[in-house]
């Protein structure tokens, strides 16, 4: 499975990312986003499935 | 990782055949960039798609002048676009002007460089790879689009 998130950022004016992955983001993953840390808070599905690609849409806040 | 295999992961090959994922293949090159290289150009003529194959990009829209500095464009960045993502897809649709500034954002970013009117002319020759590549950018164009509305919507805006 090719895991397509996207990443946005509360709190802050943050582009955010998107980037295909080969494991999916989990809640409390420490992730670095241009050179930040912060921390997934929330996942969601953003659409559904097609073959191999999974679309997810990852939240996160700052550490 | 070969650039077949990296293409094959990238959703706008998404039911290619290998043999369809060659002959695209077939039409481009890699290219490197290093941090801050600016890749296109808001404005500029566009004449190439891209595919993100490693590294960082970073994607930014100018927005009025910046107070107190006449003519100096303020810019915002909007997205970061990483391995298998893909950018310059709207010129291949529309061939208007560039709409953002695209800016390297890591050391060694490898993108493969697909030239338009050779992508459009294997896409009106071959309906069902022509088909197939535009449903895809459709569909990373709509994920794009739900980045940036759940990106305003905790942004406030």
């Amino acid at each position: 499975m090719i895991y397509k998130v996207s990443y946005v950022v509360t709190g802050q004016m943050h582009p955010g990312e998107i980037v295909n992955q080969d494991l999916p983001p989990e809640i409390g993953d420490r992730i670095t986003l241009g050179g930040e840390m912060f921390e997934v808070v929330e996942i969601i599905d953003l659409a559904p499935p097609r073959g191999d690609f999974a679309y997810l849409h990852a939240t996160c806040k700052p550490v | 990782m070969s650039v077949t295999d990296l293409l094959r992961r990238s959703e706008l090959f998404y039911e290619l055949t290998p043999e369809q994922i060659d002959q695209v293949i077939g039409l481009g090159q890699e290219k490197v960039y290093n941090t801050r290289d600016i890749i296109i150009e808001e404005g500029d003529q566009s004449n190439e798609i891209y595919v993100v194959c490693k590294g960082m990009v970073e994607v930014e829209v100018s927005q009025g002048t910046v107070p107190d500095v006449p003519g100096r464009l303020q810019v915002n960045p909007i997205v970061r676009l990483g391995r298998g993502q893909v950018f310059g897809e709207m010129g291949l649709i529309d061939r208007g002007a560039r709409s953002a500034t695209v800016r390297c954002a890591e050391d060694g970013t490898t993108l493969f460089v697909i030239p338009r009117q050779a992508m459009v002319n294997l896409c009106d020759g071959d309906h069902d790879i022509g088909y197939l590549v535009m449903r895809n950018i459709a569909a990373d164009l709509s994920f794009k689009l739900r980045h940036r509305n759940l990106q305003m919507g905790v942004a406030g805006g």
